[in-house]
C-alpha cells in the first residue's frame, strides 16, 4: 500500500478539505435551491392553469365576474400588438445593427450607440410606457392599441440591435472581401452575403425579442390600456393578455382568478415554445 | 539598411527576349502604410499579360500587403493608405475618385482560405453574372457551366449545382472561388497564397489551372513555397522588410539572382 | 498528363474563353455606376437608424422631464423627501416608493448573489459535462418566464406560504433580539417588502449566473491549471484564481442584475401591499416607484397627480441608468483585460 504524501494528514490540510466539501456542498445546494423554483412554479402554473384550460378559452370573450367566458379578445389583443410592435421593430433594429456591425465597426458614433442601447435593453418597461403615454396618448386625448404596439415596439428594438450586431460580427471578413473582390457594392454585400450567413442568428434574435414582449404588462397598462369586448379599432383601447390577468388576479372573484391562471399559462407555453425555437435555430447556426 | 533608389532593371532590359510583352498593370514608387508604420517602400514593378508573376519572400515582408493594394481591398479597413501611381492600362487606381467596385470587377482575387458564399454551387457563380448582366436562364447556365469548365471543376459539380458550397472538399471549394472570379470576366486575377490550405493533389490541380489560364488574363501570385513559385510563374518578384529586392523572368531568379539577399533567400540560409 | 485534362471550351454559348468585350466592359461601368446610389442610400439609412437609437434615449428623456416639470415645480427637491401621498390634497413626496424600491432591490442582490455564484461555480467546476446544458437551460428558463408569472405566483403561492410557516417562525425568531426584532416585527401580513424583495431574488437569480458563468468560463485554463498543479482544492481555486480574475465581471453582472430589479414592475407590484409609508419591519407592506405607477396612473386626477407620478419614473430611470452604466463600463473594462 501505498504511503501517503507527507502533510496530508495534517490539521491544516484537513481543514481546508473540509471548506471545500462545505462549499462544493453549497454549490450543490444553491443549484438545487435555484432548480426547484422552477419546478415549483411551473408546477403550479399549470396545475392552475391547466384546469381552466378548455375550448371556450380561446373562444370566448372576457366575462363580467360570475359569468362564464374565455379570453379570445385579450389574445387576439396581445397577438396583433406583437405582430405590429415586430413590425416597427424589426427594420429599424436590423439596420442600426446593421450600422454598428459593418459601416460604423470602427467609430465613435458606434461606441455611443453601443453602449445607450445596452441601456436601452436593460431600462425599466414602465418607463417607457410613461414615454409612449406621453408622445401618443397625451397628444392623441386618447389610448389605443397603436400606442401600444409602439411601446412594445422601442422593447423590441434594442433586442433586435444587440442580436444582428452580435451575429453580423461572426461573420468573417473574409467572406465580406470575397464579396469585394467581384466588385460588389458594400449594400449588396451586406444584403445578399452578410445576412444570408448571419440569416439563422437573426431570426433567434426576433424569437427572443418577441418571446421577451409576450409577457410585458406594465408598458401597456397606460397605452392601449384595456377593452372588456371584442374590437378591431387599433385607435382605441385593445385588450392584451397581460394586463387581463393583472386585473383578473388582482380582482376577489374566483373565476377570473381562474382565467388568469389559464392565460398565464397560455403565455408561459407560448414564451417556451419560442425560446426553444430560437435556441434549436441558434445551435443550428453554430454548427454550419 | 536599405539601398536608396535602387532602380528594378525592367524585364524587356533584362531578358533582350523578343516577346511582346503587354504592360497591364504598372506600379510606380509606391509606399504603404499601417497608420505611422511604412509598410511597403518604393516598388516598382510590372505586370505583364498572359503571364503569371510571382512574390516570394519571408513572412511579413509585405508581398500579401502588395497584392491587396492591386485592387484596393485594403480601403475596406481603417487607417490603411498608400502612396504612388498604381496604373491598369492607363488608369491610375490609387487616384481618389476611383470606382472600386468596377476596378474590383476587373481585378478579381482568390483568397487564402476558400470563401465560397454561403448558397448553392450554381448561385455562388451566377451570383456575380447577374450583378453586371441580365441574361436567359439558359444563357446564365451556359454561363456558369463555361466558368466552372474553367475551373475544372464541371465534370466533378455537374449533377449537384443546388449543392451548398460548403459541401464540397477544401481543394474544390477553392476551385469554385477560381469558378466565381473568372465568371465576372477580370482581367486581371491577384492569387493569395493560393495553396496554403490545400493538400498536395489540390495544389496541383490547381497550379495547372493558373497555367491554363494565364492565356487570357493577367496573374499575380503570391506564394510562400518557393518550387511552387519556379513552377507555376514566368516572372518572380522577391520582396523583403517591405521593398522589392529583385525581379525577373524565373528561371534566371532561381538559377542566377543578382542580389545577395535573393540568394541567401533561395537557398535557404533565412526564411 | 494532367488529372483534368485540358479541354478546350466547346459547345458553350459564348466563345473566347472567359474574355470580356470592350462593349460589355461600358455596360458593366453603366451597370455600376446605377447601383451607386441604392449602395450610399443603403448606408444613410443605416446610419439613420443608428441615430434612432439615440433619439429613443432622449425622446425618453425629454418626455419624462416634461411630463415631470409640474410637480417639480410644485414640490423641489422636497419631493425626494416627503412621505405623504395623498391625492386629494395633491401632496405627493417619492420617499416611500424609493425606500421601497431600494430596499427590496438590496433583500434581492443579498439572496441571489451568492446563490447565482454558487451555481455558477457549480456548472463551471462541479457538474458533469452531460448534465452542464441542461442545467444551464433549466436556469435561464427561470429568467424567460414573464414577470407577470412571478407576480400571480407570488400572490397566490408564495405570500400565503411566508404568511403561515416563514413570518411567525422569523417574528418569533427575531423578537428577543434588540434591533432585529424591530425589523422583523409582525403581524405576519404575507405580502411586503421581504416577500418583494425575496420574488425579486428569484427573478434575478438567472442574470447573474449567466453572467458570471459566462466570464467564469473565460478564465484561461492554464491560470486554473497552475493552481490545481500546486494542489490547491476546487475552492481555493475559485476563491483566490477564478474570481479575482474575473472580479470585474462578476460586479458589472451584479449591477446588471441589480439594474433590472430595480425597474421590475409586475413581480412586485402584487405582492409588496400597495402602502405608501416606511415602516421599520421589512414584514410589513410597503410600495415601490414601479408598482406605485403600475398601480395608480390610470386612475390619476389632475396635472399634479399624474405629473408625480412620471416625476416618480424619472427618478427611477435617473436611477436604472447610473446602474446600468456602471455596470457596462464595468464589463467593458473586463472584456479589455481579456484583450478582445
Amino acid at each position: 500500500m501505498a504511503t501517503m504524501i507527507s502533510g496530508a494528514s495534517s490539521p491544516l490540510y484537513a481543514k481546508r478539505r473540509r471548506k471545500n466539501v462545505i462549499t462544493m456542498g453549497l454549490s450543490y445546494a444553491a443549484t438545487a435551491f435555484g432548480l426547484s423554483w422552477l419546478a415549483l412554479i411551473l408546477g403550479v402554473l399549470f396545475y392552475e392553469g391547466f384546469s381552466g384550460l378548455s375550448l371556450r378559452v380561446f373562444t370566448e370573450m372576457t366575462p363580467p365576474p360570475g359569468a362564464a367566458g374565455g379570453l379570445l379578445n385579450p389574445i387576439m389583443g396581445s397577438l396583433v400588438m406583437t405582430f405590429l410592435a415586430v413590425l416597427f421593430g424589426t427594420p429599424l433594429g436590423i439596420l442600426a445593427g446593421t450600422y454598428l456591425a459593418e459601416y460604423g465597426r470602427y467609430d465613435k458614433l458606434s461606441s455611443v450607440v453601443r453602449f445607450i442601447n445596452d441601456i436601452l435593453l436593460s431600462a425599466p418597461s414602465i418607463v417607457i410606457g410613461l414615454f409612449v403615454y406621453e408622445i401618443m396618448v397625451a397628444t392623441m386625448g386618447h389610448f389605443s392599441g397603436w400606442a401600444g404596439a409602439v411601446a412594445l415596439a422601442v422593447i423590441v428594438v434594442p433586442v433586435v440591435v444587440r442580436t444582428t450586431e452580435d451575429m453580423l460580427t461572426l461573420v468573417p471578413d473574409t467572406l465580406r472581401e470575397a464579396a469585394a473582390s467581384i466588385g460588389l457594392p458594400r449594400s449588396l454585400m451586406i444584403q445578399k452575403v452578410a445576412y444570408r450567413a448571419a440569416r439563422a442568428g437573426m431570426i433567434t434574435g426576433v424569437l427572443l425579442a418577441i418571446a421577451r414582449i409576450s409577457g410585458e404588462t406594465a408598458p401597456l397598462l397606460f397605452t392601449a390600456l384595456n377593452n372588456q369586448f371584442w374590437s378591431t379599432n387599433m385607435n382605441a383601447p385593445v385588450a392584451s393578455l397581460p394586463v387581463v390577468i393583472f386585473q383578473f388576479a388582482l380582482s376577489p372573484y374566483e373565476d377570473w382568478q381562474s382565467l388568469a391562471w389559464t392565460g398565464a399559462l397560455i403565455i408561459t407555453m407560448a414564451v417556451l415554445a419560442l425560446s426553444i425555437t430560437a435556441r434549436f435555430l441558434g445551435g443550428q447556426s453554430k454548427k454550419s | 539598411m536599405s539601398m536608396a533608389t535602387f532602380t528594378v532593371p525592367t524585364v524587356a532590359q533584362q531578358s533582350g527576349n523578343n516577346d511582346d510583352l503587354v504592360e497591364k498593370v504598372t506600379i510606380k514608387d509606391l509606399d504603404f502604410y499601417y497608420g505611422d508604420n511604412r509598410a511597403l517602400k518604393n516598388i516598382n514593378v510590372s505586370l505583364y499579360h498572359g503571364k503569371v508573376t510571382a512574390f516570394i519572400g519571408p513572412s511579413g515582408c509585405g508581398k500579401s500587403t502588395l497584392l491587396r493594394i492591386l485592387n484596393r481591398m485594403y480601403d475596406l479597413y481603417p487607417n490603411q493608405r498608400a502612396t504612388g501611381t498604381v496604373r491598369l492600362d492607363n488608369d491610375d487606381i490609387l487616384a481618389p475618385g476611383q470606382d472600386l467596385n468596377l476596378l474590383r470587377a476587373k481585378v478579381g482575387m482568390v483568397f487564402q482560405k476558400p470563401t465560397p458564399f454561403p448558397m448553392t454551387i450554381y448561385e455562388n457563380i451566377a451570383f456575380g453574372i447577374r450583378l453586371y448582366e441580365k441574361l436567359s436562364k439558359s444563357d446564365l447556365d451556359s454561363r456558369v457551366q463555361q466558368a466552372l469548365q474553367r475551373a475544372a471543376l464541371w465534370d466533378e459539380v455537374k449533377d449537384k449545382l443546388d449543392a451548398n458550397g460548403l459541401s464540397l472538399s477544401g481543394g474544390q471549394q477553392q476551385r469554385l472561388c477560381i469558378a466565381r472570379t473568372v465568371a465576372v470576366r477580370p482581367e486581371v486575377i491577384l492569387f493569395d497564397e493560393p495553396c496554403s490550405a490545400l493538400d498536395p493533389i489540390s495544389t496541383a490541380k490547381i497550379e495547372e489551372l493558373i497555367d491554363e489560364l494565364k492565356e487570357d488574363y493577367t496573374i499575380a501570385i503570391v506564394t510562400h513555397n518557393m518550387q511552387q513559385a519556379a513552377r507555376v510563374s514566368d516572372f518572380t518578384a522577391f520582396m523583403y522588410l517591405g521593398e522589392l529586392v529583385e525581379y525577373g523572368e524565373t528561371t534566371r531568379m532561381f538559377t542566377a539572382p543578382s542580389d545577395r539577399r535573393t540568394q541567401d533567400y533561395i537557398t535557404g540560409r533565412f526564411g | 498528363m494532367n488529372s483534368s485534362g485540358r479541354r478546350p471550351v466547346v459547345d458553350v454559348a459564348y466563345q473566347g474563353g472567359g474574355v470580356i468585350s470592350a462593349a460589355e466592359k461600358v455596360d458593366r461601368a453603366k451597370v455600376l455606376q446605377k447601383l451607386r446610389f441604392g449602395d450610399t442610400a443603403f448606408r444613410y439609412l443605416t446610419r439613420a437608424a443608428a441615430i434612432a437609437v439615440l433619439v429613443i434615449l432622449s425622446g425618453i428623456i425629454v418626455s419624462l422631464v416634461y411630463g415631470s416639470l409640474p410637480a417639480m415645480q410644485k414640490f423641489g427637491f422636497s419631493f425626494l423627501f416627503d412621505e405623504s401621498w395623498n391625492p386629494v390634497t395633491e401632496q405627493f413626496g417619492a420617499i416611500a416608493p424609493i425606500y421601497g424600491t431600494v430596499v427590496t432591490s438590496i433583500i434581492a442582490m443579498l439572496v441571489a448573489v451568492p446563490v447565482g455564484l454558487f451555481i455558477a461555480l457549480f456548472l463551471t467546476e462541479l457538474c458533469p459535462m452531460w448534465l452542464r446544458r441542461p442545467v444551464g437551460i433549466a436556469i435561464e428558463l427561470l429568467a424567460g418566464i414573464p414577470s407577470i408569472i412571478y407576480g400571480i405566483w407570488g400572490l397566490f403561492v408564495f405570500a400565503p406560504f411566508l404568511q403561515q410557516h416563514v413570518q411567525p417562525f422569523l417574528i418569533t425568531l427575531f423578537g428577543p433580539i434588540p434591533v432585529l426584532s424591530n425589523m422583523f416585527a409582525g403581524p405576519p401580513y404575507g405580502i411586503g417588502i421581504l416577500t418583494a424583495g425575496l420574488i425579486l431574488a428569484i427573478m434575478v437569480l438567472p442574470f447573474i449566473t449567466s453572467i458570471s458563468r459566462d466570464v467564469f468560463e473565460a478564465v484561461p485554463p492554464v491560470l486554473k491549471e497552475a493552481a490545481y498543479g500546486l494542489g490547491c482544492t476546487t475552492w481555493e481555486v475559485a476563491r483566490y484564481v477564478v474570481l479575482p480574475f474575473t472580479r470585474v465581471g462578476v460586479i458589472g453582472g451584479v449591477m446588471l442584475a441589480l439594474g433590472r430589479a430595480l425597474g421590475e414592475t409586475m413581480a412586485v407590484t402584487f405582492v409588496i401591499g400597495n402602502a405608501h409609508r416606511i415602516s421599520g419591519s421589512i414584514l410589513a407592506p410597503g410600495t415601490t416607484i414601479s408598482a406605485t405607477i403600475a398601480n395608480e396612473f390610470t386612475e390619476a386626477v389632475g396635472d399634479i397627480y399624474t405629473s408625480s407620478l412620471i416625476l416618480l419614473g424619472l427618478i427611477l430611470f435617473a436611477i436604472t441608468f447610473v446602474v446600468l452604466a456602471c455596470a457596462r463600463l464595468m464589463l467593458m473594462r473586463l472584456n479589455a483585460r481579456l484583450g478582445k
